[in-house]
C-alpha cells in the first residue's frame, strides 16, 4: 500500500458556457492538471459525470490524446467527481495503477433551461420534488424548530458570494446584504434565488500518484464514501445529516484525526444555503443547531475559526455536478500549497472536502464522499 | 426528456370502502418498518413485507411552495412531507395552498391531483 498524493490539479472556468463543448472544458482542466503535475501521461482515468451522454468520457479524452488506457465512468449524483477521485486514490493506494487522472465534466446549460428536470422514474421527483424543494424542506424544518433564522440562512450566501470575489474562476460573486439575499426571487420557500446554486458548465481534474515528499504534493490522509440508509419518518435529522456525519467519521478515522475541527480549511457541498448549515453541523465543525449562528457570526468566513468554502462554494463558484467534487479538491490543494491568492487561509496545513449527492427518494443521499488532505 | 416515462413510481392512493383515502404501502414483518411503496422486501432490514394501507390523517413534517417552472408542472404548487398516523412519510401536494402548509399541522389524504400525485388537505 502506498501513501497517495495529489500531484496536480486543474479546472476550467465555471459558468454558463453553452458555446463550449465538453472537450473544450475538459481540455482546460486536464492540461492544467498535467502541467501542474509535470507529467504528460497517465495509466488510467476515472471520470465523474451525471448528465453526460453515454461515452462522454472516451469521446472527450480521445480529443485530448488520452487513448488506450483504462477509462471508467462513475455516477453518484453531485458526488460523482469526488467518487472519481476516491476511486483513483484507491487505485493508486493499492498499486493497481501508478498514476491516475480523475476528471469531472458537466455541461448543464445545454441540458436544462432551468432547474434540473426531476427524474420520472423516482417517486418523489415524479411527484414534483425538484432538488431546490428537497433542500427547502430541510430549511423549513430547521426554521420551524428554531435551529436557524432566515437571516442566518442568508448569511451563508453573503459569505460565499464575498469569498468568490477573490476567485477569478467563479461563476458569480458579489457584495450582498442579508436583506438583498432574502429579498431576491423566491424559488422554493424559504429558499430565494441567491440561496440556490446556479446552472453551470465546467470541468475539473486531478493527477494522483504515490507520494514522494515533493514540495508541491498534497497528501491524501484519508477518504471515505457512503451511500445513504433509509431516510423516513423515523429519522432523527433532516435529509442528508446522518450520512455526512457518518462518512466524516470514516474519513477522519482513516486520516488519524479526532475531529473535523482539527482541519484548517474545508470545502463543503453548499448547493443551497441550508446545505452548508446542516453540513457544518454534521461534520462536527460546530454543534448541532449552531450552523446558522456560526455563519452569521463569521466563524465559517475567511478569517474565522473554521473557514468554509473559501472558493465561494457551489453557490458562487457554480455547480457543474460531475465536476464539483474535483473543483472542491482543486481548491483545497491550492489552499494547502498556499496558492489561493486573495482567498488564502493563512497557514492552512490540513484540509477537508465533502460532497453530497442525492435525489433518490427514501434514501439519506445517493452518496457522500469526504476526503482529508495534508499540505507539503 | 432523455428517456420514456415508464411505470408510475409514485405512492398509490385509493379510496377505501369507508370513503376515506389511503396509501397502499408495505409493513415489514421483521422490523415493523412501514413504507408508502409496494417494494418486494423491507428497505431497512431486507425482511419479508406484507401489504398495508396508511392514512387518511397525518402531520406535516415540513412543507414548501415550488415557484419555478419544473417540466410538466405549473408553478406555484405546494408540497408537504406528511407523516401519516402510524404510517410512513409521504410526499404530497397540498390542496389550495398559496403558502407552505403549517408544519406540525394536521392534514388528511384526499383524491390525488389530476396528474396523479398523492394530495392532502389541511384539517381545520
Ligand atoms: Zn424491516
Amino acid at each position: 500500500m502506498s501513501a497517495v498524493a495529489v500531484h496536480g490539479v486543474g479546472t476550467s472556468h465555471f459558468g454558463r458556457q453553452p458555446e463550449r463543448d465538453a472537450i473544450a472544458l475538459a481540455h482546460d482542466a486536464v492540461r492544467e492538471a498535467l502541467t501542474d503535475a509535470g507529467v504528460d501521461r497517465v495509466d488510467a482515468v476515472w471520470v465523474g459525470t451525471v448528465f453526460g451522454p453515454a461515452g462522454v468520457a472516451q469521446r472527450t479524452l480521445r480529443a485530448l490524446g488520452i487513448t488506450g488506457v483504462p477509462v471508467l465512468t462513475v455516477e453518484n449524483a453531485c458526488a460523482s467527481g469526488t467518487t472519481a477521485f476516491l476511486e483513483a486514490h484507491e487505485a493508486v493506494r493499492t498499486g493497481r495503477y501508478g498514476r491516475v487522472l480523475a476528471l469531472g465534466i458537466e455541461q448543464m446549460s445545454t441540458a436544462f433551461s432551468g432547474a434540473i428536470t426531476p427524474e420520472p422514474s423516482d417517486p418523489e421527483q415524479r411527484g414534483g420534488l425538484a432538488l431546490p424543494a428537497l433542500y427547502a424542506m430541510s430549511a423549513a424544518r430547521y426554521l420551524h424548530l428554531g435551529a436557524v433564522t432566515p437571516a442566518e440562512l442568508a448569511a451563508v450566501s453573503v459569505k460565499n458570494h464575498a469569498h468568490a470575489l477573490h476567485n477569478p474562476r467563479a461563476q458569480y460573486s458579489g457584495s450582498y446584504t442579508v436583506e438583498q439575499v432574502l429579498g431576491s426571487r423566491m424559488i422554493a420557500d424559504p429558499l430565494t434565488v441567491l440561496q440556490c446554486c446556479p446552472t453551470s458548465d465546467g470541468a475539473a481534474a486531478a493527477v494522483l500518484a504515490p507520494a514522494t515528499g515533493g514540495p508541491r504534493e498534497v497528501r491524501v490522509r484519508g477518504a471515505a464514501l457512503r451511500s445513504g440508509r433509509v431516510w423516513d419518518h423515523s429519522s432523527p435529522h433532516v435529509w442528508g445529516y446522518d450520512i455526512v456525519r457518518d462518512t466524516t467519521a470514516d474519513a477522519l478515522a482513516a486520516a488519524g484525526l479526532h475531529a473535523a475541527t482539527d482541519v484548517d480549511v474545508v470545502e463543503v457541498h453548499d448547493a443551497f444555503t441550508i446545505g452548508e448549515i446542516v453540513t457544518t453541523e454534521a461534520l462536527g465543525l460546530v454543534p448541532e443547531g449552531a450552523g446558522g449562528k456560526a455563519a452569521a457570526a463569521g466563524v465559517t468566513a475567511l478569517g474565522g475559526t473554521h473557514p468554509v468554502n473559501p472558493s465561494g462554494g457551489l453557490l458562487s463558484r457554480g455547480h457543474p455536478l460531475g465536476a464539483t467534487g474535483l473543483a472542491q479538491l482543486a481548491e483545497i490543494t491550492w489552499q494547502l500549497r498556499g496558492e489561493a491568492g486573495g482567498r488564502q487561509v493563512d497557514g492552512a496545513r490540513l484540509g477537508l472536502v465533502e460532497t453530497m449527492g442525492g435525489g433518490v427518494s427514501v434514501l439519506d443521499g445517493n452518496a457522500c464522499v469526504v476526503a482529508v488532505l495534508e499540505g507539503p | 426528456m432523455p428517456h420514456a416515462i415508464g411505470a408510475d413510481p409514485r405512492p398509490r392512493t385509493r379510496r377505501s370502502p369507508d370513503g376515506r383515502w389511503r396509501v397502499a404501502g408495505l409493513r415489514c414483518r421483521a422490523c415493523a418498518e412501514v413504507a408508502a411503496y409496494t417494494w418486494p422486501v423491507c428497505p431497512r432490514c431486507r425482511g419479508p413485507v406484507e401489504p398495508a394501507d396508511f392514512g387518511p390523517t397525518g402531520t406535516v413534517w415540513s412543507s414548501t411552495v415550488v415557484r419555478i417552472p419544473v417540466p410538466g408542472r405549473t408553478p406555484p404548487y405546494a408540497l408537504a412531507y406528511v407523516d401519516l398516523d402510524d404510517g410512513p412519510r409521504v410526499l404530497a401536494h397540498v390542496v389550495d395552498a398559496a403558502e407552505p402548509a403549517t408544519i406540525g399541522g394536521r392534514v388528511r389524504l384526499t383524491a390525488p391531483t389530476a396528474d396523479g400525485d398523492p394530495r392532502v388537505e389541511a384539517l381545520a
